[in-house]
């Protein structure tokens, strides 16, 4: 237990950033400048959380953690924290909790649906972090 | 990537001033935000083929934006004028739906919270005229509770009346696209090659010669290329092409159509296959002399009512008046826009031909008429695509009228 980190704390937020760094070229991320804030509703602890993740021709440059107003993003995915937290251990895809109203994305649909892969691809990195819901 | 537009281009439409036509009525009626819904308010803002349920929300300056079904906002981007990110897509995800997509980018990216909201209501005969249903209606009221909701379609109906000349060059050229399906069709039909030859044949080889010439499509929602032949030409003004063989002694109405920069080009053409009776021909020669007179009488300042009148006091003075239709045109606009004269809803008879709308210089119609004569398996149709002069009309299919036989 004590290697895992609370998710969406500043632990998590590091190892997040290493992580994507180091695992996502900017060849895999399609060399995308983009960014976008998942917002946390009905967290354990009463807080509504967000996740705020950028990049910079593919780079990942910034990966944020916190309460109360994220940094503004190009997109915006909102949802409970359960659902959340279930994409990140995997038991749940991110297209499919789109797909079926457990996340709700604002933004520019179109561009966003281009992003889908490379969407994924961060998904993935994140759910190999050892995590403490 | 979005289309740049070239006012040296002759088919150059000033879409930015539409929009700002549009916000300027917007203003006058106190309107804070539009809704369009309707496929001719697409076509005339967007200047692109939006066939998908899309939304066209107008704010009261600067460009508007669209949202349509996801798998077709790529498309649509590549080929309006609007900027790319002006061009939105719903879908089946949360937040995407159309109600959250298209309320929250009112609320939360034009930053309208409340105010008078115009909208398209109403009634067609044409299934795809794309009022906003009242699912959609209540769905978006709720969803949107500080507005007052206006229904506004008579702003764009008001503004597309006159077409500029960009229009006219485009539905020019659509009406000599479907002349050479009209070409096509009677070199296939004459020498007896319209032994054997099917109504849905002779279609399809017309559509072949206009895609050839530049069509991008047969448009019309009523069958595409319609075709009568024999008894069928007296059932009256929608004959979607059937398998039924052309015979000798047949009459035969091919009323094709032409999309050129979504300006419709329609002409129907009528033919009798020899053998031909004495009392076909005379219902021929009635109805070539019907449309040459409601042709000569077309200028501006004239009325829907007026024509209609002319035209059946010249059928009845020839005999003729139990076989024609008591209606000569219909409207005509880009693509989405075939439907009513006028922009004016009487409130006698809403949503139909204003009778007594007088006609201005550059207006368009498809003079548009049908004679039938059932109990005698005849019947014949003209359409044709005119602009309104100021002494008269320019009749834009210029495929000679008459009534040809052919063997």
């Amino acid at each position: 237990m004590a290697d895992k980190h609370v998710y969406l704390s500043q632990s998590w937020r590091d190892d997040a950033l290493k992580r994507l760094q180091t695992e996502l070229t900017p060849e895999k991320m399609n060399h995308v400048t983009t960014s976008m804030s998942n917002i946390y509703k009905n967290c354990p602890d009463g807080e509504e959380h967000f996740l705020f993740i950028e990049c910079d021709d593919g780079k990942v440059t910034r990966v944020e953690t916190g309460t109360g107003e994220p940094p503004q993003g190009v997109f915006r995915i909102i949802g409970s924290y359960e659902t959340f937290a279930r994409i990140s251990r995997a038991e749940l895809g991110a297209q499919k909790a789109l797909m079926t109203g457990k996340l709700k994305l604002k933004g520019n649909l179109a561009k966003a649906l281009r992003l889908a892969a490379v969407s994924d691809r961060l998904n993935k990195v994140l759910a190999q972090i050892p995590t403490q819901y | 990537m979005p289309r740049i537009l070239d006012p040296n281009d002759k088919y150059y439409i000033d879409n930015p001033g539409r929009v700002q036509a549009i916000q300027a009525e917007m203003h006058k009626r106190g309107i804070d935000v539009y809704l369009g819904s309707r496929i001719r308010t697409m076509s005339f803002v967007m200047d692109a083929f939006c066939p998908w349920r899309s939304y066209l929300i107008i704010p009261p300056e600067g460009q508007p934006t669209y949202f349509t079904f996801v798998v077709d906002s790529m498309r649509v981007a590549d080929e309006t004028w609007l900027d790319e990110d002006n061009v939105r897509a719903y879908g089946p995800m949360g937040g995407m739906d159309q109600t959250s997509a298209i309320t929250d980018f009112i609320k939360e990216e034009l930053g309208i919270t409340k105010g008078r909201i115009g909208y398209e209501d109403g009634v067609s005969t044409w299934t795809a005229e794309g009022n906003l249903s009242h699912w959609e209606y209540t769905h978006f009221k709720d969803a949107l509770p500080g507005f007052e909701w206006i229904n506004a379609h008579d702003i764009i109906d008001g503004l597309s009346i006159i077409k500029d000349k960009g229009t006219i060059e485009r539905f020019r050229t659509a009406s000599l696209i479907v002349d050479e399906g009209h070409k096509a069709a009677r070199a296939a039909l004459e020498n007896g090659g319209y032994k054997g030859m099917t109504e849905t044949v002779i279609a399809g080889i017309a559509a072949l010669a206009m895609r050839k010439a530049g069509s991008v499509s047969e448009w019309n929602f009523a069958g595409l290329n319609e075709i009568s032949s024999g008894y069928r030409t007296g059932l009256g003004a929608c004959t979607p092409p059937t398998t039924k063989e052309i015979q000798a002694g047949d009459p035969l109405m091919l009323d094709f159509h032409s999309m050129f920069k979504l300006a419709l080009g329609d002409h129907s053409h009528n033919y009798l296959i020899g053998p031909v009776t004495k009392r076909q021909r005379w219902h021929a020669d009635n109805f070539v002399a019907i449309i040459q007179t409601v042709l000569d009488n077309y200028r501006a300042g004239t009325t829907p009512g007026t024509l209609a009148a002319i035209m059946m006091d010249f059928a009845e003075s020839r005999g003729c008046g139990d076989f024609i239709q008591p209606a000569c045109e219909h409207g005509i606009g880009l693509f989405g826009d075939e439907w009513r004269i006028g922009a004016v809803v009487n409130p006698d008879l809403p949503y139909w031909t204003d009778q007594d709308h007088v006609y201005a210089e550059n207006e368009m119609v498809v003079c548009a008429m049908q004679y039938a004569a059932p109990e005698e398996n005849i019947g014949f149709r003209y359409e044709n695509d005119i602009v309104i002069v100021k002494g008269g009309c320019e009749v834009l299919s210029k495929y000679p009228l008459g009534i040809e036989e052919i063997s």
